[in-house]
């Protein structure tokens, strides 16, 4: 009976991260640039959707379909279709493409919903009020779609952090880069590296969303005007509690 | 009304407004909608003047097509036939945006926008008509003042608001760019009775300061007789029954739908119409300080009762007790109590009814509080005075 390889390594190697910080440091800016770009692109190009399918309603699950589909292709299929196609190949524009199609789903749908809980009243209000279709949209029914858009926004990211790391297959993955090279070389220490820091990139973006969606909110959290510490805590408390709500409420389970 | 003949029919397209008189600020003509799918139309054939500056209630049950009506004049419904003309003007002929934003208007539960500060709420038209800051800073301000909000709530947020107090945002929202028209739709019927009621004695006082011409709707008729210079009831699918004044209609309904919307209860409504000021009342036992015990006995009995009142030169200080009366020099050695059933000149007959029935004595006392140095007296009511506002 032979041990198997793997436990003969002790689980990290010190020696190994102090000789590797400058190559961990380049994955993580790969990492966080790979999802920015994937969530930002996703981003633009769901809000085009999102708007067609508010303005032309049925468009909406025709649209959402076709991002249901491309959100159930296997990753490893999709890279084998892009990788042969020269425009993409095997790099970062096969990369971003798998990871904005992942995207376009969480995004729409997120997006859509905020829209459709913009209040009835508010709506009609501004349309009585003499504001232009466009008008309205950017200045009433966007912002009031906030909340929503974020919670999109942050299942989009946490989503695209993980995946990055599989975007390694095709030669752009971040901390994927990590696990892979300690997968193929039975070195424990990349892997553990990787996951951990993969999971504290998708933790500390998450955290950034929450305090951008408070920027940018601060009507909903104005209830009670409050200015001591206690009662700002609570409303923290609150608009956490709030947050998750909309995430187990909008998110169905990963295909 | 018109008659059309096939001719005339085509030759529709001339705006030719009906020689809508001067004092007409909108005329509703021959207005139709029919809803896509609906078998009956929403609103039928229907004809209404609207004076400058009258509150016009449109009220009727559910189904008849009265916030149809309403979204017409605005163009937030297009109608099937027929024509809008707003001072003259057929309003299919004016840009669609600016004729909404010279038209103020309130819908229930206020509307305001969440993510606006109250102040920013108020100034919606102005920053859509681009007016200059310090312009829009001065408008909200007046307009605070004018509605009786605390300038602490401008920057605010809609939320920390209560029902009241955004509903009365939502009608300083509508006023901020000094339209001549006012549409509210069911303006009050998402807040509790208490605030409801001070919202329409603020909105009366509003619309003697201002003069807008306001098209109310409501399911309320008490609120319509309470409002409206001018009442409009109208049938399921948008048929006009009954059209005038409120005293009118509680006086000869033009139909058993008429007759059975405003109530079995007329008579007493039309009390809500009369005020105390308007009514004729009884001088009710008066002495001043100066009487003695059997003076105040004398007039005790003369007008049958067991209490008088002490007045000085006008001037209420409250009354005493048959009882009380014990050989004292003056009337002014006792102590005169407060009245408990009070009524003031803007009171309805309608309240007063209720403060005389409650009280001990059977009656209320009247008194105008506007003047300085205490409550001028006025008179008393009796049940007698209030029957006498419901019958003539």
């Amino acid at each position: 009976m032979t041990a198997p390889v793997l436990a003969a390594e002790p689980l990290v190697r010190w020696d190994w991260v102090r000789d590797h910080t400058d190559d961990i440091t380049a994955q993580l800016w790969e990492h966080l640039g790979l999802t920015a770009a994937a969530v930002g692109m996703g981003f633009a190009i769901s809000m085009v959707l999102a708007l067609a399918a508010v303005r032309w309603r049925w468009a909406y699950e025709p649209l959402a379909g076709f991002c249901s589909v491309l959100y159930a292709i296997p990753s490893l299929a999709l890279f084998g279709v892009l990788v042969p196609i020269s425009f993409f190949g095997l790099g970062f524009r096969t990369a971003l493409a798998a990871l904005v199609s992942y995207t376009l789903l969480i995004l729409l749908r997120n997006i859509v919903a905020g829209l459709d809980g913009v209040p009835a009243a508010a709506r009609e209000a501004a349309d009585g009020m003499g504001y232009e279709r466009w008008r309205r949209i950017l200045r009433v029914d966007l912002p009031l779609a906030t909340p929503a858009i974020v919670a999109g926004l942050r299942i989009a990211t946490v989503t695209t952090v993980g995946l990055v790391t599989v975007t390694a297959l095709v030669g752009e993955g971040g901390f994927g880069s990590l696990i892979n090279d300690g997968l193929s070389r039975n070195f424990p220490t990349p892997i553990g590296v990787g996951t951990v820091l993969s999971v504290a990139l998708a933790i500390a973006l998450d955290v950034r969303f929450v305090v951008i969606e408070r920027l940018l909110t601060p009507w909903a959290r104005a209830r009670v005007p409050s200015t001591s510490g206690t009662q700002a805590d609570d409303a923290l408390v609150r608009a956490r509690a709030r947050a998750a709500g909309r995430w187990s409420a909008l998110v169905g389970g990963r295909p | 009304m018109r008659t059309t003949t096939p001719a005339d029919a085509v030759a529709d397209d001339a705006p030719a407004p009906a020689a809508a008189p001067a004092d007409t600020a909108i005329r509703l003509d021959a207005l139709t909608k029919t809803y896509p799918g609906g078998a009956t139309p929403a609103v039928t054939d229907l004809d209404l003047d609207i004076p400058r500056g009258e509150l016009v209630a449109l009220v009727g049950p559910s189904g008849c097509g009265k916030t149809t009506t309403l979204k017409m004049i605005n163009r937030l419904v297009e109608p099937s036939d027929g024509t809008v003309w707003l001072e003259g003007t057929d309003i299919r002929t004016l840009p669609v945006h600016e004729l909404r934003r010279g038209i103020g208007y309130v819908i229930q539960q206020s509307g305001l926008f969440p993510h606006r500060k109250v102040r920013d709420n108020i100034a919606t038209v102005p920053q859509l008509q681009r007016w200059s800051r310090s312009r829009i800073d001065e408008r909200v301000r007046d307009l605070a003042e004018l509605l009786d909000l605390d300038p602490a709530l401008l920057d605010r947020y809609p939320s920390a608001l209560s029902g009241g107090q955004q509903q009365r945002v939502g009608v300083a929202r509508a006023l901020a760019a000094d339209p001549p028209v006012l549409l509210m739709d069911e303006p009050y019927s998402a807040v509790d009775p208490i605030v409801r009621a001070r919202l329409q004695d603020e909105l009366i006082a509003l619309q003697r300061r201002v003069q807008k011409t306001i098209v109310l709707v409501t399911h309320d008729i008490d609120e319509a007789i309470k409002l409206a210079d001018r009442i409009a009831i109208l049938n399921v699918g948008g048929v006009l029954e009954q059209v005038g004044p409120p005293e009118e209609l509680l006086r000869a309904p033009a139909s058993d739908f008429a007759a059975g919307f405003l109530g079995d209860d007329r008579g007493i409504k039309r009390l809500s119409l009369v005020r105390v000021g308007d009514a004729s009342l009884s001088r009710g036992p008066v002495v001043p300080p100066s009487a003695t015990a059997d003076e105040a006995r004398a007039v005790m009995a003369a007008e049958g009762t067991d209490w008088v009142s002490v007045c000085d030169g006008g001037r209420l200080h409250g009354w005493v007790g048959a009882d009380e009366l014990d050989g004292s020099a003056t009337v002014a050695n006792l102590r005169a109590r407060p009245f408990a059933a009070v009524v003031g000149p803007d009171t309805t007959l309608k309240a007063a009814l209720d403060v005389v029935v409650t009280s001990r004595t059977r009656v209320a006392v009247a008194v105008d509080d506007e003047a300085d140095g205490g409550p001028r007296y006025l008179g008393i009511l009796t049940v007698d005075d209030l029957a006498e506002g419901i019958t003539r």
